[in-house]
């Protein structure tokens, strides 16, 4: 019963916060944006920085719709919450008719990562949808190009930005014991 | 789209010009451009080749590649600045930037007003000293040396004003969150950078003579790798090359930082979309930034402190941000350099993830841009569009 008046709770509290939006530029895009897709939450940071929180179903969807305004796509960041054990995508948007910057934050499990491509909405995603792959190991459904590509081949499927990833033990296994990286009291190792 | 696609007949016509380079049992053959190119600087293409014609481009990039972002997750906040500034070669102050601006952001810091010239008037000197050495190059990719010599010349000067105020010469570890980590040395280095300035103001017209107003040049660039405007949003193409295609966006004007709401610019456009019109873009920045550094000058430093009076600062090492995250970024030459900083409340950044701009240029654009061109426009575009590859590996 607890779970259930927790939710019905944060229903509410969403429900409370869009009346919130201010009326500038930055309010009048997020009410334009949410009117069109009611699933996703949306609220301003400050000036010319606004935020928009989409389930990972939907977000191709989403994107579709925030690509009208929103026309170059400059970055996606990804970010291992390993306690959560979740991967936050944002999806770093800037439109150059309004001169504001969006982040689109989706969340998706951390085993067997899926999302779909927005290589048909931006091109320019291929790349950033490339990095994430080698980094963090997300697929991204529909990319054709998800392969080896800033790492060496050797250290392909080892995804080295995932908080997991110990950047000392794996430096040992590829150059030993021998390779000094002592500070200068030679106590603590050093990365 | 930029469409390259040349036609069957051209193709065929341009094959019985270049005899010499077609082998005699196959039409095509590969073609590995770089690592050790001049052109291409620590950075590799393989091209897929017919005759000199250039049927399919795929970057290669990853020889540059240390580690930035997972090392940074591993060091405090100020250890970090010696780090992240090594991901732009050429300006090594707008990384540093834009991580100060994004802990200051999560801070909630207000820098002083001391701070904030000498930022902006750092970054401007950035500007002018990567400017410098992208003529260099330039110049040497299309066989003008002598306008790369001056250049070079020139980005001393810089590099000798920079040492005296920071102490680096390429690599300057300045800027720092809250403010920078020193003061200026004093009215003589202020009176050195006027002199620098007007000293490059007046050798500009010499540049024009020999590279910018040069036959040669124009024969090179006019009409290689042309890209139109939705093409260029698309790709997330910033910075000069975005304007050469007439999109008027910097960063400086559209999203302003520091000083520059203040200080007056004008942003030149172009419309070809050409290699000619982004050298041409970039050739009248070189101005206006010379006119901004005067304008700063004028205004002079503001007395005050240049760092940020809180207590949390005495203990650097176990200097803490609240958690939360911000996007910074500036304008830089070569485009749009951006920065997303999550914190979550320990001494360390929990994820810096950069946006360089050539992420977009140096790939996807590139590899656009190259379909269809010569062999001999392939250090051209690459020059044009000023792609620096430790955007891309990191």
């Amino acid at each position: 019963m607890a779970v259930n008046d927790n939710k019905v709770e944060t229903v509410e509290k969403a429900e409370e916060k869009k009346p919130e939006l201010p009326n500038t530029k930055e309010g009048n895009l997020v009410r334009e944006l949410l009117e069109k897709a009611p699933y996703a939450e949306g609220s301003v940071r400050r000036e010319k920085r606004i935020e928009f929180r989409v389930p990972a179903e939907r977000i191709h969807e989403f994107l579709e719709l925030a690509s009208e305004t929103f026309e170059m796509l400059m970055q996606i960041s990804v970010v291992d919450w390993l306690k959560e054990n979740e991967f936050e995508l944002v999806y770093q948007l800037w439109s150059v008719s309004e001169s504001v910057h969006a982040f689109v934050k989706t969340r998706v499990p951390r085993e067997n990562a899926k999302l779909p491509t927005v290589m048909d909405i931006w091109p320019v995603a291929e790349t950033y949808e490339r990095e994430a792959h080698e980094f963090f190991g997300i697929v991204f459904e529909g990319n054709p190009r998800l392969g080896p590509f800033i790492l060496e081949p050797r250290e392909y499927e080892k995804h080295p930005l995932r908080k997991d990833f110990n950047t000392l033990s794996y430096v040992k296994t590829i150059y030993g014991e021998d390779f000094d990286r002592y500070d200068e009291s030679k106590t603590n190792y050093v990365i | 789209m930029a469409n390259l696609e040349v036609p069957k007949e051209l193709r065929e016509e341009a094959r019985k010009h270049d005899m010499y380079l077609t082998p005699i049992s196959k039409d095509t053959y590969e073609l590995f451009f770089g690592p050790q190119h001049m052109a291409t600087e620590n950075f590799s293409i393989i091209l897929k080749m017919d005759g000199n014609r250039i049927e399919r481009a795929i970057v290669n990039p990853g020889f540059l590649h240390r580690g930035f972002e997972k090392l940074a997750e591993q060091r405090p906040y100020f250890t970090n600045i010696a780090l992240i500034l090594r991901i732009c070669v050429p300006e090594s102050d707008v990384p540093e930037n834009i991580y100060s601006m994004a802990v200051d952001e999560i801070m909630g810091w207000e820098v002083p007003e001391r701070a904030i010239w000498i930022r902006t008037t750092v970054l401007e000197m950035a500007r002018l000293s990567a400017w410098m050495f992208w003529i260099m190059g330039f110049g040497n990719e299309i066989g003008l040396y002598t306008a790369g010599q001056w250049a070079a010349a020139y980005r001393e000067r810089l590099m000798r004003l920079f040492e005296e105020l920071t102490g680096g010469r390429v690599y300057h570890i300045y800027t720092v969150p809250g403010g920078v980590r020193r003061d200026i040395p004093g009215d003589r280095w202020l009176r050195q950078l006027r002199d620098t300035v007007e000293y490059i103001k007046s050798k500009l017209k010499d540049f024009d003579e020999i590279l910018f107003d040069n036959y040669i040049m124009f024969e090179r660039t006019e009409g290689v790798g042309v890209m139109d405007k939705r093409f260029a949003l698309k790709h997330a193409v910033t910075g000069p090359n975005l304007r050469a295609v007439g999109v008027p966006y910097d960063v400086r004007k559209d999203d302003p930082y520091y000083l520059y709401p203040e200080l007056d610019f004008e942003v030149p456009v172009l419309k070809e979309g050409d290699s000619l019109a982004r050298v041409l873009v970039r050739r009248y920045e070189i101005e206006q930034d010379l006119y901004i550094l005067e304008q700063l000058l004028d205004m002079g430093p503001p007395s005050g402190p240049y760092m940020v009076q809180d207590p949390k600062l005495k203990n650097l090492p176990r200097f803490k941000v609240p958690a939360g995250d911000a996007y910074a970024h500036v304008e830089s030459t070569k485009g749009d350099f951006g920065v997303y900083m999550v914190s979550n409340g320990t001494h360390k950044p929990y994820r810096v993830h950069f946006r360089g701009p050539s992420q977009s240029h140096g790939v996807t654009v590139l590899e656009e841009l190259l379909k269809g061109a010569r062999l001999a426009d392939v250090p051209v575009i690459l020059k044009t569009l000023d792609n620096c590859p430790p955007d891309i590996d990191r």
